[in-house]
């Protein structure tokens, strides 16, 4: 198992990524692939139970973010689900045939160095990327991008999927980014490469991009991370409709998918994802996106036993799921599976100052103060502090010689601040006096008013 | 189809294994040899004063909690690292009572009144030590040189601080810094083994139990300011070297200062709080009635925290926005 340690107590202590050649093996076909979209209106999915949809056919034709069948088949099912992160789904559920026919409006891209950015944007999105379609859902008001980071890295301690596309797919890598600059039309590009696939990374031929060896340390391998050190600032759409940040993160897995998507005229329909039980050495497996967990864990041979975890996305920032029928979409990065035994136990208790969490946190948060006032209801200091800026990696929780649940506690004020709105319509109104009549907001004289709302979310607790 | 009976928790979903016991543990592990060697020197009687005060403090705690109905948490360390602490900065002769005394105020009214571990906005050992050491009646049990008049230890048994409080610098001649730091000298039970006290407080830096910045900040604030002092007049004033081997300035930036509820966090903060605690400890030698400032010197800044803790870097406000 992975060690924590510090040096001489001043450096901040490592969580090494796992380093392994592991070429996937294939998952067989599901009876059912199951897709999750995120669209809050369930319009979006033009179908019915029933519908043939054939393999590459947009679902979601009037969707922000793009919903591609992963196979051919017939439309079984389409209900309302509650993901594991408490957002509301549509669920589209597709028994697949065994013949494969793609839909052909789909068509093939031969040179990229002369097609249109906005033409390139719509094939990647019509492929059925999300990548993209994150920073804006129309590709003609894109922000200007300054950096765009092609990442080898993975995000989980235990992740080896976008490593291995990394070092099966070197000789595309070179392509994938010359098609994203144009596509982004990012005034320059950064390679972000572990320094354990440094030699891979040396055949590249030298581009227009600049190769930066990254330490293999969690969490090196967040997007927000490298957005930190080698850009400035994620590339996301805000809640508000504008644009955060001017850095565009694509992993490598990603990258050379969307090149040979856009070749072949064809939709992605397969992922790589890592799994690992534990103690295991982790282990590569391709499945067609929407596969269910169950199907993965079949191949694998590993059955979860009762009052233990199936983790998607990472031991250390992934969520646990309710039910092993839980799809893996196409952002799924690894499924883990953990033993009663080894299921860690976080606990009720106070704070003691430490400071661990703090020295660890990649986004310099104030984690001790964080998870107090989150504790306390006091979700306007966990605004001021930055609550919204934690990436989640659980470093903070995972160091914490106390135990405390300070993942929890952090995600906890992130919810409340995001159901409170945005901070100008939340922003202290005093109380009106007889003698002025206005407010007296900048002098902030008086307490604002108590709003309901906020009672609630603290009693919900 | 069968539903698996699954756990479900927010991540992470592993821990380093890091444990309060464990860092109460390390830090009874560094105080270890200055507990032999204070033994060694003082006999029992310093063996009776360590054990009585772990035992009080662990008793009062268990008391306290079950009192206040709380889970009763002796078994992680940290009473029995106040016991020890405390002893260690104590004479070798001092009662039993007053051991009950000192540890009944630091646990109860220092440490479980204000919510418990993590909570005491002052190191609970030093609460201890101070009540003794402000009641008239028994401050004469913590004055060195009354209290150890009996022993012969076969170093000069004088208390090096009074000396230099009574007569002055032109007085220390006789007292040899090799001897001094290699613990030959009147003081604590463990305070005066320096030597010991610096190897288990660098074993505790070490091991990332406390943060490097307080101790070294500590001393070069004790070094700085007492420099500046002895520079102005070297017949009243004793040098650096003098000050960090003597009393309890090396106990106190490794152990007394850093007890991790009552110290700030941020690095800044940090800093501040090291050279304020060595700077108040000289300031309370040279001026004070108090022959030693450190205990004081350190509950003093313990109250300053809150404040220090809200000076940070300019790039700590976070630029990152992620909105998933």
């Amino acid at each position: 198992m992975m060690s924590i340690r510090s040096f001489f107590g001043i450096l901040p202590a490592r969580l090494p990524y796992a380093d392994s050649n592991s070429p996937p093996e294939s998952v067989p076909l599901p009876d059912t692939l199951t897709l999750l979209y995120s669209e809050t209106a369930p319009s979006c999915v033009a179908l019915r139970v029933g519908d043939e949809v054939k393999t590459g056919q947009n679902l979601a034709p009037l969707g922000a973010h793009p919903l591609v069948s992963p196979a051919t088949g017939l439309v079984v099912e389409i209900s309302d689900f509650k993901g594991p992160d408490g957002r509301s789904y549509t669920s589209v559920s597709i028994k697949p045939n065994s013949r494969e026919t793609f839909d052909p409006s789909l068509a093939a891209i031969d040179d990229f160095s002369k097609a249109d950015p906005m033409e390139l944007r719509a094939a990647i999105k019509r492929a059925g990327f999300s990548a993209l379609s994150a920073v804006s859902p129309d590709p003609k008001a894109w922000p200007k991008v300054d950096a765009l980071i092609i990442s080898a890295l993975d995000q989980d301690p235990h992740g080896l999927a976008n490593q291995q596309a990394f070092r099966d797919h070197a000789d595309q890598v070179g392509e994938a980014i010359g098609l994203l600059s144009r596509a982004a039309e990012a005034s320059q590009c950064v390679l972000a490469v572990p320094e354990n696939l440094a030699g891979i990374a040396g055949k590249i031929p030298p581009g227009s991009h600049k190769l930066v060896l990254v330490p293999p340390v969690y969490p090196n391998g967040y997007k927000e991370v490298l957005a930190r050190k080698y850009g400035e600032g994620i590339l996301l759409q805000g809640k508000d409709g504008g644009v955060v940040g001017n850095t565009l993160v694509i992993s490598v897995e990603e990258a050379v998918g969307m090149l040979s998507c856009l070749r072949s005229g064809r939709p992605i329909t397969e992922k790589t994802v890592t799994f690992t039980n534990g103690t295991g050495t982790p282990k590569n497996y391709k499945i067609r996106i929407g596969t269910p967990i169950r199907a993965l864990l079949k191949t694998t041979g590993i059955i979860p036993q009762p009052k233990g975890k199936v983790i998607v996305n990472g031991i250390m920032g992934g969520y646990a799921c309710f039910s092993d029928e839980q799809p893996l979409g196409s952002d799924a990065m690894s499924v883990s599976v953990q033993s009663p035994s080894d299921v860690t136990l976080f606990q009720d208790t106070a704070c003691t100052n430490c400071g661990k969490c703090n020295t660890v946190c990649p986004v310099d948060l104030e984690v001790n103060l964080l998870g107090r006032f989150s504790e306390y209801n006091l979700f306007d200091k966990c605004r001021t502090l930055g609550a919204e800026n934690c990436i989640e990696c659980g470093l903070c929780a995972y160091v914490c010689p106390a135990r405390r649940p300070l993942v929890h506690l952090i995600v906890h004020a992130k919810q409340v601040i995001e159901a409170q709105g945005p901070e100008d319509e939340n922003a202290e109104q005093g109380i009106p006096c007889e003698t002025c009549e206005n407010s007296c907001k900048p002098l902030r004289l008086f307490e604002p008013a108590p709003k309901e709302e906020r009672a609630e979310n603290g009693e919900s607790r | 189809m069968k539903a698996l009976d699954l756990i479900v928790s927010p991540s992470p979903h592993i821990h380093s294994g890091a444990k309060m016991t464990g860092i109460s543990y390390h830090i009874l592990i560094a105080l270890l040899p200055a507990v032999i060697v204070g033994i060694s020197t003082y006999g029992l009687d310093a063996l009776r004063v360590i054990c009585s005060s772990i035992a009080c403090a662990m008793v009062f705690e268990a008391l306290i909690q079950k009192l206040f109905k709380k889970p009763i948490t002796i078994s992680d360390g940290s009473a029995a690292v106040t016991g020890l602490i405390l002893a260690l900065i104590l004479p070798a002769s001092v009662p039993f009572y007053i051991v009950a005394v000192a540890n009944f105020a630091g646990i109860v009214i220092g440490k479980q009144c204000f919510g418990g571990l993590g909570a005491n906005p002052l190191n609970p050992a030093l609460v201890g030590w101070a009540v003794i050491r402000i009641t008239k009646a028994w401050a004469g049990y913590l004055d060195f040189d009354l209290a150890l008049v009996n022993y012969d230890t076969g170093f000069l048994m004088q208390y090096p601080l009074a000396v230099l409080k009574a007569q002055g610098a032109s007085a220390l001649s006789h007292f040899d810094m090799i001897d001094l730091f290699l613990g030959k000298q009147t003081g604590g039970i463990g305070a005066a083994a320096i030597v010991w006290i610096l190897i288990g407080g660098l074993y505790l830096v070490v091991r990332g139990v406390i943060r490097w910045e307080i101790p070294l900040f500590f001393l070069l604030g004790t070094a700085a300011l007492s420099g500046i002092f002895w520079l102005t007049d070297q017949a009243a004033y004793a040098g650096p070297m003098f000050h960090i081997l003597t009393g309890n300035v090396m106990i106190g930036a490794f152990f007394l200062s850093t007890d991790s509820g009552s110290s700030p966090v941020n690095r800044w903060g940090l800093v501040v709080y090291g050279l304020g605690c060595g700077a108040m400890t000289i300031f309370l030698r040279a001026w004070s009635d108090y022959s030693d400032g450190v205990v004081f010197a350190c509950l003093l800044m313990n109250l300053f925290v809150p404040l220090m803790d809200k000076i940070k870097d300019k790039q700590k406000v976070p630029e990152v926005r992620s909105l998933g």
